[in-house]
């Protein structure tokens, strides 16, 4: 029997979560792949191949090749427009002998009475939620092939062997399975130093004081730090490298890793992702860029994006020099000339939420001399560039999103990176929304040069001339 | 403007616009100062928190020394309309032990009446 984990699928829900791709999402600190391949192990599967999507380096540098359970993994990529069944079907060879296909964020939730064993009895089912099979189990080709042509209802067979079929279809459901989990269901997985005597399970290296109180349930991970008078439990479940500090109380929460609980706080029913706050309840989400409050403890920025962050400040520091003495000049002009003036608008900020930005504006349809140097200098940006400087803004992206006109594409991004210069700014027939999404997609040092020379060569040749 | 006061049945309406954090503060401060001192009759207010869709811990402090000064000078100050992401920050510093929060100004109104 071969195992098929389709992962390819963008889980929007997950994304609030911050950047670990949902097959990675921590279940009482597992991440929710350990569990299938788990699984595989126990049933005896030992090729598994994983169909990955975004965050496939972080999932394949997890699971590697299998190794630590047992199991051979083999990766793919899948085609966009391929549906997983599709997919499945095409590689009808490979699962003559049976297959275990998991489509999605689902969880085999293990009854007191499972049985690993019970495999051997289970007859083929298929479990599909919102109009997608997340599961489909078959001991042989004609099984298989009978359940992917839909010749089978759906949501039969397990429970026979006492799994629960849980599909995680949102932040409300993640959070559930979590407080499940660390209520007791722990205990019935492969979960080292998990004591089921006291309902807890301790990691290395975690720092508690005295006066510290910890009330199980609970589930700590490893290298974590807890400050005095500081509650955690009961129900709470903190991943590694997380530091909570004084006075503060974690009840009924999940923390993520690598995150900072600051002093005299009170979290409850709520799943704090570094700098992100979120509502267990409805998934509401706000990002606090208030690190008294919750923060990251590990920096975000990578080698690459340090390098890039540096050279893009000392190129827009050496626009800004150049700049400095025309704005002095042609600003007073300008507005003695009443051609053109700043006017502020609201933007959409990526950890703030908004910011008023000032956008230059022409007032009057005549031309001018003025106006025009103005412009072909790029001196419009000027505010814009020294607020790159101070690192309020990208100095090239994506264009700022006003709000209320822009929040539909904003809602679409996941990755939001306001800046001085854009597409928009050397492309004519640019699309917000798709120019934003490509960007995201190829973001690197050198699209970032492209788009600050091509911009300022487009503005001096094309937009000054009104 | 931070800040859009007026005054409804003898009671301050502190209209906030939106974000409430350490840019703003300072902003909030000055135009609540100025209007308080144009109307110091005006001993009770309603905080109107429906346009602010994100508060820090600025924000909050200064929620807090000013409800701290109006309850000094013999007067008290509620909080309306909490959106759904400030009333977050709002559960996990416990600031709703601290505040009485209403779903609408008109109820915040009718407690002090």
């Amino acid at each position: 029997m071969k195992a098929v984990f389709y992962t390819a699928e963008a889980l929007p829900w997950a994304e609030d979560l911050g950047d670990t791709p949902w097959p990675l999402l921590p279940v009482a600190n597992r991440p929710l792949l350990d569990y299938w391949l788990e699984t595989c192990a126990e049933i005896g599967i030992s090729h598994v191949q994983v169909i990955l999507g975004e965050g496939a380096e972080q999932v394949e540098e997890f699971a590697g090749t299998g190794f630590r359970w047992g199991v051979e993994i083999q990766y793919s990529f899948a085609r966009a427009s391929e549906q997983p069944l599709d997919y499945l079907k095409t590689i009808s060879d490979r699962w003559n002998d049976g297959l275990l296909f998991i489509g999605g964020a689902f969880f085999l939730r293990r009854r007191q009475a499972y049985d690993p064993a019970g495999f051997k009895a289970l007859e083929a089912c298929t479990y599909m939620s919102g109009g997608r099979t997340l599961f489909l189990f078959g001991k042989n080709d004609s099984e298989v092939k009978t359940m992917l042509d839909g010749q089978m209802e759906s949501g039969r067979g397990l429970e026979q062997i006492h799994l629960h079929p849980y599909a995680i279809e949102g932040i409300p459901a993640y959070f559930d399975l979590n407080m499940k989990m660390v209520a007791g269901e722990s205990s019935r997985y492969l979960t080292s130093g998990f004591s089921e005597a006291d309902c807890s399970s301790v990691g290395y290296n975690v720092l508690t004081p005295p006066s510290a109180h910890l009330r199980p349930p609970l589930i700590i991970g490893n290298d974590c730090s807890v400050g005095t008078m500081t509650t955690i439990g009961p129900r709470a479940v903190v991943a590694d490298h997380v530091i909570v500090d004084s006075n503060t109380r974690l009840t009924n929460c999940l923390i993520l890793q690598d995150t900072y609980i600051g002093q005299n706080l009170e979290i409850e029913n709520k799943i704090v992702s570094g700098n992100r706050l979120v509502s267990a309840k409805d998934g509401t989400t706000i990002e606090i860029d208030d690190s008294w409050l919750v923060a990251r403890n590990r920096p975000e920025m990578r080698t690459e994006d340090l390098v890039r962050y540096i050279i893009l400040w000392f190129l827009a520091l050496g626009v800004a020099i150049v700049q400095v003495i025309p704005f002095v000049i042609l600003y007073p002009l300008v507005r003695l000339t009443r051609i053109g003036a700043y006017e502020e608008g609201i933007f959409h900020d990526p950890r703030t939420g908004f910011v008023k930005l000032p956008v230059f504006r022409k007032l009057e349809p005549r031309k001018s001399v003025v106006y025009r140097l103005f412009r072909a200098a790029t001196l419009d940006r000027f505010p814009w560039l020294l607020l790159a400087l101070r690192g309020r803004l990208f100095v090239c992206g994506q264009p700022p999103m006003r709000h209320p006109d822009d929040d539909e594409v904003v809602r679409q991004l996941s990755q939001y990176y306001p800046a001085v210069f854009s597409y928009a700014d050397y492309s004519r027939d640019s699309d917000r929304l798709v120019d934003s999404l490509w960007y995201a997609h190829i973001r690197s040092l050198f699209e970032d040069v492209k788009i600050l020379i091509k911009s300022l060569l487009y503005r001096f040749f094309r937009a000054g001339s009104q | 403007m931070v800040v859009t006061c007026s005054k409804e049945q003898g009671v301050g309406i502190i209209e906030v616009g939106h974000a409430l954090t350490a840019a703003t503060v300072d902003a909030f401060r000055e135009q609540l100062a100025s209007w308080q001192a144009v109307e110091p009759d005006v001993k009770n207010f309603v905080a109107d928190l429906k346009q602010v869709d994100f508060m820090d811990s600025a924000g909050l402090g200064t929620l807090i020394a000013v409800l701290k000064r109006i309850s000094e000078e013999g007067g008290d100050m509620k909080i309306a309309c909490l959106q759904k992401k400030p009333r977050m920050v709002f559960e996990i510093t416990r600031a709703y032990k601290v505040f009485e929060i209403y779903d609408t100004v008109d109820d915040a109104l009718k407690k002090f009446n």
